[in-house]
């Protein structure tokens, strides 16, 4: 196909990893408010429960008023009781948004669930840095290899206009982690 | 109706210089002109003459410039005025400059809740709004029409009300006399739906509107740009429109008003250059309409530069614009042709303008847009500042491709093509 002078920026930014994680992504499930119906109630106005006991749950409700995309996401962090590090237990979704906010966000799921707290911050902000990179990549090998298939996200970078989009989930995982951790205090 | 033949609309596009360039290599193809038009060289000019001759304080001061741009500033109300059918004699003037078509809604909500405070006295009482009362909107409306009224009803304790859309996404004006009632003081309608490109049919709402002695504010933020509009043959109160989507710049717009609606309305905005007297301890004598509603400086550059923008337009003349985009129109349609693709919004050419609203299955707007940006076509995607009319055709976001005067059916053929290529390059 001929795409002109853009064709092979239009490829880098699709890849075939975000087509696929945007078709099915993971962690999502239904349990917000769909705001696509007339019949809708509040945003985020899901019930907040953690589903194990030695965790504390979090929610954070993100919109990106450009485009209308939107996601819930839901965390659930262990209370560290047992002397161990806070850890996400469980990380799930709700929303719905172009190809580069849902596989960013199924990408993220695969990355962070199961991480420490610590771990996830610090992945965000590589992420972030990714993110940052207009179209560079970060110049440190060992943290692009940290970032496993996120780095796939390194074409969009280059567009201002979708930064925002592949930041929605991450920007949720580190609100709703914090709103976890606030429950525990 | 002007004849087609007599306009030679490839050199209308060609005095737009902003369309010369190229986008990743592709010539430029731009179909955002529902969310903000393209300026003509003339309009650019106008601003910049103005600065660089004619610059200085309106309606006060002696010298040669204030006198000369005070000129400027009212001969382009009087070009604005001409454009939709207003008055534009001096002392009669029903224009109000406003800093754009939000703005101008705003002041009406605002004038409107100060009157049902008692501001204006009982010439003002016709505009007062008060517990049990309703205002009319639509499904269709813009948020800048429905929030300033929706926050209005919570001022004042009135009810919002709004006629629903068909399956086209058209206002339901047969619903009017059901809806608007007795007790219903405003109806504020658009008279084309900046998503789905509809035409509101008017005459129903104005007829029932008045016949229960409610006052009908218009958006004509697009309709103005594209079609011949007569604000007293349309018989509608109040009128808002902003003009940089008629040509013209930022930062600008106006708002018609019935000239005896006009002098009783209290003002909404209140500093210099809108009162006769001031007084410490007693209530101030505000001037005559449209000073009234013009407290402190205006932009009286954009102002010049958006009456050039109307002059421009008369002298194509409105009827052949809408003739030419009613072909443009015709090609866009064709969306509809494309497998997969859906319009919100009528699908047939008749009672809309050339701003259409379209669905790619399986593909979200944001995935059009980028795709089809990256052919050189430039269209708006996400909710169009329109939330509740997506939401009546269940989606979140749409596609939407806008026509102006320089777009031609060729441009539209662009679009067609690349929105035919998305669903393959998004494997759907």
């Amino acid at each position: 196909m001929d795409f002109g002078m853009s064709g092979d920026d239009l490829e880098q930014m699709y890849q075939e990893v975000i087509l696929e994680a945007s078709r099915n992504p993971h962690g999502r499930e239904r349990f917000a408010p769909d705001l696509a119906s007339e019949q809708s109630a509040q945003a985020g106005e899901s019930v907040v429960r953690a589903s194990h006991e030695y965790c504390a749950a979090g929610e954070s409700h993100q919109f990106n008023p450009t485009c209308g995309d939107e996601a819930t996401i839901h965390a659930e962090v262990s209370d560290g009781g047992d002397g161990r590090p806070h850890t996400i237990e469980r990380l799930v979704w709700d929303g719905h948004g172009c190809s580069i906010s849902q596989a960013s966000l199924s990408i993220m799921v695969d990355l962070v669930e199961g991480k420490t707290v610590d771990e996830a911050m610090r992945l965000a902000g590589l992420f972030h840095q990714l993110m940052d990179s207009r179209g560079a990549g970060l110049s440190d090998e060992s943290a692009e290899e940290d970032l496993g298939d996120a780095v796939v996200f390194q074409g969009v970078s280059k567009y201002p206009m979708r930064i925002k989009c592949a930041l929605l989930g991450w920007e949720g995982m580190k609100a709703s982690v914090a709103e976890a951790l606030a429950r525990m205090q | 109706m002007e004849g087609k033949g007599m306009v030679d609309f490839d050199a209308i596009r060609a005095e737009f210089p902003i369309l010369d360039q190229s986008v990743y290599g592709h010539p430029l193809v731009y179909l955002d002109s529902a969310a903000t038009a393209q300026k003509p060289q003339c309009v650019i000019d106008a601003e910049a003459d103005f600065y660089r001759h004619d610059n200085a304080a309106v309606h006060r001061g002696a010298h040669e410039l204030a006198a000369r741009s005070t000129v400027a500033f009212e001969r382009a109300r009087a070009s604005m005025a001409r454009l939709v059918g207003a008055c534009a004699d001096e002392g009669g003037e029903e224009i109000v400059v406003t800093g754009g078509a939000t703005a101008g809604l705003n002041l009406l909500a605002t004038a409107f809740g100060n009157a049902s405070l008692g501001r204006g006295g009982s010439a003002a009482a016709r505009f007062a709004l008060h517990p049990g009362d309703e205002i009319v909107v639509s499904k269709a409306e813009h948020h800048s029409v429905l929030l300033p009224f929706q926050e209005l009803a919570a001022r004042t304790g009135a009810t919002l009300k709004w006629l629903d859309l068909d399956e086209e996404g058209r206002i339901r004006s047969d619903m009017a006399d059901e809806v608007i009632t007795e007790r219903t003081r405003v109806v504020a309608v658009t008279h084309v739906a900046n998503v789905t490109g509809a035409i509101t049919n008017l005459a129903p709402i104005v007829r029932r509107a008045h016949a229960v002695g409610a006052l009908v504010v218009l958006d004509a933020c697009q309709s103005v740009p594209h079609l011949k509009v007569d604000v007293h043959a349309l018989d509608v109160d109040f009128a808002v429109w902003s003009a940089h989507k008629m040509y013209g710049p930022t930062g600008v717009g106006f708002l018609y008003g019935r000239r005896e609606l006009l002098e009783a309305l209290p003002p909404a905005n209140f500093g210099g250059s809108m009162v006769e007297l001031a007084w410490m301890d007693r209530p101030a004598q505000y001037m005559a309409p449209p000073a009234k509603f013009e407290a402190g400086t205006q932009p009286v550059a954009q102002v010049v530069a958006a009456g050039a923008a109307a002059e421009w337009m008369m002298a194509i003349g409105m009827d052949a614009i809408a003739t030419h985009e009613h072909e443009v129109a015709a090609e866009l349609l064709k969306l509809g042709d494309v497998d997969g693709v859906s319009i919100l919004g009528p699908c047939e050419n008749r009672d809309r303008i050339g701003t259409v609203a379209f669905d790619v299955d399986g593909v979200h707007p944001h995935d059009v847009g980028q795709f089809i940006d990256a052919q050189g076509i430039a269209i708006r995607v996400g909710h169009h500042c329109a939330q509740p009319v997506h939401r009546h055709f269940g989606v979140y976001a749409s596609n939407r491709a806008s026509s102006g005067v320089y777009n031609s059916v060729a441009d539209a053929q662009a679009l067609v093509e690349a929105v035919s290529k998305v669903r393959a390059f998004f494997r759907v």
